[in-house]
């Protein structure tokens, strides 16, 4: 195999690594930002991601609206759904300190919407195609498709929008300080249920936007947001919980991970190595790969 | 008049294990209140039933005349209230300024974000040099700084204070005093936890000591200073 690996494969494999690598950090951000505030892996996140997928996919056979156009769309209205879901599912069981009935609400959301979608658009793939799915940008004697390009582009975008959010509005720097100390955010007047409901909120428009990336780029069937949120999960282990661009960082390294191991040793072996990975840096750096190591007092 | 806080027949349990019983105290505007007594005596438990991080089991907390028990913390600090926490509550990932902010986090004392900077930066023109700063970058003393200064930004009413003094270097802590003491001259009414209880008891009007979960003692803090009992149960041979 080795005869084959010229310059140009290589870096194609790290460009195809990272555009799938982004939307692994966008839905790692997601996590991140429930995580936060609630103390729990929200393990429907990759679920929630393939229903914004659905979504667009929906819009675009039956509506003929531009997967693109629909973010302006999907998004809000993912927005509002997460605020509503915390609402309605999570409200009660975010106020008692045991953080197994969230999670067990998080798992039950995850197979309803998982087999909801499968009744609804039947469990086999779906993909959307557009005029410009077999476009291709030519960039250093490489061809990227455009639609990864683009997904790529909506992963750093949304992350960027989320940090400013958490960095430069007073509700975002409420975010922040509820996920570092909740009891001490409520003595600042801070509502811990407005805080949980935004990091919903975002977390699921983060979802509907990775919705769109994905949609455009991949075929997807109900069941791959399990795995999905699984890929999540390592890369927010990756660079550590709680940390908002690590997520994102985490998410691109795993895609490089996947990448590069599906090339060199074998696509079979990707998945076991992520899990290996993910396993490694929680016995070793369980602060994560990219956070300086913080002394707890 | 009514006392600012009235505290009537607090009881107040973790699960099964009950930390206050028939607890009763008052503090009148204007005035220090210490609260004294050993580790584990109950005075954190009572300050967060006060400020609604806890729900008792029964009694009542009036604050301004008004029945506060069982409300949620958000209006409690709304309505005046500001707790700072044992161990300070500081939000370390966040910068000095960050924190200050959201101090002033209700609408209600937003409008005056800017003066009560102002203020706070007076009072302790070291953050000022360190407002882009992480918190837990800062020295202990300034982290305390930090603390004060956000309850400043909250234009309490009645401020709480759960060991301000644990961990400071005795310089500092006498700053510290000085600081409860000026702050107080300004119209703030302070309610105190303190283990450094010779100095507690100086500033103060009033103090209660707690045993067991009970108010052992009470009285004007003149009084408690000098009685030979809490010399020999709380300052021991110290001076
Ligand atoms: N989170 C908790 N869960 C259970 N018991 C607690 C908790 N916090 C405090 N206690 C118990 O309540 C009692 C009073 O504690 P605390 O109010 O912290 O005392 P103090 O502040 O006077 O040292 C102690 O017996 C302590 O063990
Ligand atoms: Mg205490």
């Amino acid at each position: 195999m080795w005869q084959f690996l010229s310059l140009g494969l290589l870096a194609e494999l790290t460009v195809n690594g990272i555009l799938f690598g982004a939307m692994y950090g966008v839905a790692a951000v997601g996590l991140s930002l429930i995580f936060g505030t609630m103390r729990i892996i929200f393990i429907a996140q990759g679920t929630i991601i393939i229903l914004g997928a659905y979504l667009v996919y929906w819009l675009f056979t039956l509506g003929g609206i531009d997967p693109y156009l629909s973010l302006l769309l999907v998004v809000p209205a993912a927005f509002i759904a997460g605020a509503g879901v915390y609402q309605a599912l999570f409200r009660k069981a975010a106020a008692i300190s045991d953080k197994n009935t969230s999670l067990l609400i998080a798992v039950g959301l995850m197979f309803l919407v998982q087999n909801t979608m499968s009744y609804a658009w039947t469990p086999n793939p779906k993909s959307i195609v557009t005029g410009y799915t077999a476009l291709g940008v030519e960039i250093l004697n490489m061809r990227l498709s455009f639609t990864r390009l683009m997904s790529m582009v909506i992963a750093f975008a949304a992350t960027g929008a989320v940090v400013v959010f958490l960095r430069r509005t007073l509700v975002g720097k409420a975010v922040r300080a509820a996920s570092e100390n909740m009891q001490a955010a409520m003595l600042m007047g801070i509502d811990p249920h407005r805080v949980n409901a935004i990091a919903f909120a975002i977390g699921f428009a983060l979802a509907g936007a990775a919705g769109v990336a994905l949609a455009t780029t991949y075929p997807f069937d109900p069941y791959f947001g399990f795995v999905f949120a699984l890929k999540a999960l390592i890369a927010l282990a990756l660079g550590g919980i709680g940390n908002v661009v690590g997520a994102l960082v985490g998410g691109l390294a795993l895609g490089l991970i996947e990448s590069y191991s599906a090339f060199f040793i074998s696509g079979g072996w990707a998945d076991a190595i992520s899990y290996g990975v993910f396993l490694l840096v929680l016995m070793f750096r369980p602060e994560g790969l990219f956070v300086r190591s913080i002394k707890k007092a | 008049m009514n006392p600012l806080l009235e505290i009537r027949n607090l009881a107040v349990a973790y699960g099964d294990v009950q930390a206050l019983w028939d607890v009763s105290l008052n503090v009148e505007e204007g005035t220090i209140v210490s609260v004294l007594g050993a580790n584990g005596a109950g005075k954190s438990t009572l300050m967060r039933t006060i400020s609604g991080l806890m729900r008792p089991r029964s009694g009542e907390i009036l604050f301004e005349g008004k029945v506060f028990s069982g409300k949620r913390p958000q209006q409690i600090t709304a309505a005046g209230i500001c707790h700072v926490p044992e161990g300070r509550g500081l939000f370390s990932q966040l910068t000095v300024q960050e924190n200050l902010e959201l101090g002033a986090y209700l609408p209600s004392v937003r409008g005056y974000f800017a003066q009560s900077l102002e203020r706070v930066f007076e009072l302790f023109p070291k953050l000022k040099e360190r407002r882009h700063q992480q918190a837990n970058s800062l020295s202990g003393g300034e982290q305390q700084m930090v603390a004060i200064g956000r309850a400043i930004m909250a234009r309490p009413k009645l401020l709480i204070l759960d060991e301000p003094s644990l961990g400071l270097s005795p310089i500092i802590v006498r700053q510290m005093f000085e600081l409860i003491e000026a702050l107080n001259r300004q119209g703030v009414t302070i309610l105190i936890v303190e283990q450094n209880i010779r100095q507690a008891l100086k500033i103060a009007t009033r103090a209660y000591v707690l045993h067991t979960g009970r108010v052992a003692m009470e009285g004007r803090a003149e009084d408690l200073l000098a009685n030979p009992e809490i010399q020999k149960a709380y300052m021991g041979t110290l001076d």
